[in-house]
């Protein structure tokens, strides 16, 4: 297949992956202690919701990582965002459900989507999935804006209310979506870790190769893509509770590209590369707040900067980085 | 409701689209077919297309005659620039191509909005009025679209059947190293091939925004429309994007007059995706040996 060997990733860098992987630990621990005291340093509204933010999109960047690491890109994680913002907003408001049955309810349905067509999808092999994700996404969102009895139309729906007082601080939803995104992306980097971590990696190498050793390939594929769908829509719940309005613009192709974007340019291979593109991208426009109009200029000249000279983003720049410098060092890497 | 006349009608506006549908795809899958390039920047390249018409017939007069092939010509020309700063980065190279065009694409775009603003404009349709054909009424702008069409796909299969240069395009697409062990210069081939696919984009650009409407973000819907009209005949079939527009023009015309154009959208998207399914090398293409 010809999308494998253009997606050769690096060879790994380290020597000893067990005190690579101490490490990420440590790493991972020093950005969640960030977060967590984020809110004791009295940092405004603004900071808050901008970290807020950050923390919702991560989830969706990282569940899409799961994807990607398999070998595909899916242009439809957008949709699936939106189908779980919709699906946690309506079973809250016209079924009454409680809160933490909405979320339950948001990460299954898209997850139930995901099951469903995955078995299907996931046989085309990488520009064909690409296309027809592309395509999915916008039927997914064409039946957003349709289906106005239910979704509200374009209008979409507004005055979501808050599920309880507690919520309407900032302080409080910004711990309540932290605690949600450490649970999700440590699920995806516990994922990523075990042995089907390494299935997936086999996967993405060579599916034929993993097919002929025994790996249950589309069994895989499927089970990876389901738990993404249904991730990217416990992150889509949080939005709408967060910004307590959802239309189908927040979901279009627009929003599955942004996802795309944030995990291209951070670097494909490593769970840390979409971590710090969803920083590098939540961020950098707050810094380009004068020049709204350049920020997606910006963007596309990265990706294509990105995809021309440094297929492993920002993380494979600095892993590389570091392998230069060892060697000038006269280290033996 | 199916009367022969709006029947006709009906047809007539398939012709149009499939035209211009076909033109727009037909230079996607070249670039597929020759660089393995799949060019997510072609709705914006067509965008810059009916940019050019309209500054070319709008603002300076140029005799509409003239200003059709002359944007098109303009907007392929420069386009080299791109070609040599981005697109020969990804020849070759599938997967990187997609994603780093994605990002030509929204940097194109975005320029436009800041250059020439968010904002819709319309190009007047030189000729107006309309021809009586027996119970039949054919709008003259519907009329210049089919012939510019025709005529510059006419052009286009002259081109490849009759010429040394067009006998080796098709060598290349069919194969590149066999045609580079025949003599034949790829890399010059590849950059013939470029300026004919965004020739036709950008032509097919002015024609879809006079019939449509003009602005930063119309390259959306052509881009999308290149896409399954390449796919329903299959990725790098030329004869196959000629049955995929043409199928789609009509399906859009037929299903979006009688049912609206979001039931079109959905039934060509659906059957598109189950064709996929099904046969994802489309109606006419050959399966890829993996």
């Amino acid at each position: 297949m010809a999308v494998v060997e253009e997606f050769a990733p690096p060879a790994p860098t380290a020597a000893d992956p067990a005190s690579a992987l101490r490490m990420k630990a440590v790493l991972g621990a020093l950005l969640a202690l960030c977060f967590l005291v984020l809110p004791l340093l009295r940092p405004g509204e603004f900071i808050l919701s901008l970290a807020t933010t950050l923390l919702i999109t991560a989830i969706a960047t990282t569940s899409l990582h799961l994807i990607v690491r398999l070998g595909s890109v899916s242009l439809a994680h957008g949709a699936f965002m939106g189908l779980g913002s919709y699906a946690a907003v309506l079973s809250a408001m016209k079924l009454g459900l409680p809160f933490p049955l909405a979320l339950i309810v948001s990460f299954l349905v898209p997850a139930a989507l995901g099951l469903a067509v995955g078995p299907v999808l996931l046989r085309l092999s990488g520009k064909y999935f690409v296309l027809v994700t592309f395509l999915m996404g916008e039927i997914i969102r064409l039946i957003f804006v349709s289906w106005q009895s239910l979704t509200g139309g374009s209008n979409g729906i507004f005055g979501i209310p808050y599920p309880y007082k507690a919520f309407a601080s900032h302080t409080v939803f910004y711990y309540f979506t932290f605690v949600l995104a450490a649970l999700c992306i440590g699920l995806v980097a516990r994922v990523l870790q075990s042995e089907i971590g390494r299935t997936m990696d086999a996967i993405r190498e060579d599916s034929r190769l993993a097919q002929c050793s025994g790996i249950p390939v589309l069994r895989t594929k499927v089970a990876i893509f389901t738990l993404s769908c249904g991730l990217v829509g416990i992150s889509g719940a949080l939005f709408a509770y967060f910004v307590r309005y959802i239309d189908p613009t927040s979901f279009s192709i627009t929003q599955s590209l942004n996802f795309v974007v944030m995990n291209v340019v951070g670097g494909m291979y490593q769970l840390a590369g979409p971590i710090v593109g969803t920083v590098f991208f939540v961020i950098l426009p707050e810094f380009l707040r004068g020049y709204v109009d350049f920020q997606r200029i910006i963007f596309g000249i990265c990706l294509v900067v990105v995809m021309a000279a440094l297929p492993g983003g920002i993380v494979g720049l600095i892993a590389r980085l570091r392998l230069l410098s060892n060697k000038v060092m006269g280290e033996n890497p | 409701m199916f009367s022969p006349v709006i029947l006709g009608q009906v047809l007539i506006n398939g012709i149009s689209l499939s035209a211009i549908y076909i033109l727009v795809s037909l230079g996607f899958t070249l670039l597929f077919g020759i660089m393995r390039v799949v060019n997510f920047a072609h709705g914006s390249l067509a965008m810059l297309g009916g940019y050019a018409l309209f500054f070319l017939y709008t603002q300076y007069h140029v005799p509409y005659a003239i200003a059709v092939p002359l944007a098109a010509l303009v907007v392929a020309t420069l386009s080299l620039v791109l070609e040599r700063m981005v697109y020969r980065w990804f020849y070759q190279k599938m997967f990187q191509s997609m994603i780093g065009l994605i990002g030509l694409d929204m940097a194109l775009y975005s320029t436009a909005a800041i250059i020439w603003g968010p904002n819709e404009r319309s190009i007047p349709s030189p000729v107006s009025g309309i021809y009586h054909l027996g119970p039949l009424f054919l709008s003259s702008s519907k009329l210049v679209i089919i012939f510019t069409a025709a005529a510059t796909l006419l052009a286009f299969f002259a081109f490849t059947h009759l010429t040394r240069q067009g006998l080796a395009m098709r060598a290349a697409a069919q194969d590149v190293e066999t045609a580079e062990l025949q003599g034949i210069h790829t890399d010059r081939i590849y950059i013939l091939a470029f300026f004919i696919a965004i020739f036709m984009a950008a032509l097919a650009g002015g024609l879809y925004a006079q019939n449509y409407t003009l602005s930063p973000f119309m390259g959306e819907r052509p881009l999308m429309m290149a896409f399954v009209a390449v796919i329903l005949g299959g990725m790098g079939s030329i004869p196959g994007v000629a049955l995929g527009g043409i199928i789609l023009g009509m399906t859009e015309s037929f299903v979006g007059t009688y049912f609206g154009s979001t039931t079109s959208t959905f039934v060509t998207f659906g059957a598109v995706i189950l064709i996929l399914i099904v046969r994802p090398w489309g109606l006419l293409g050959t399966p890829e040996a993996s």
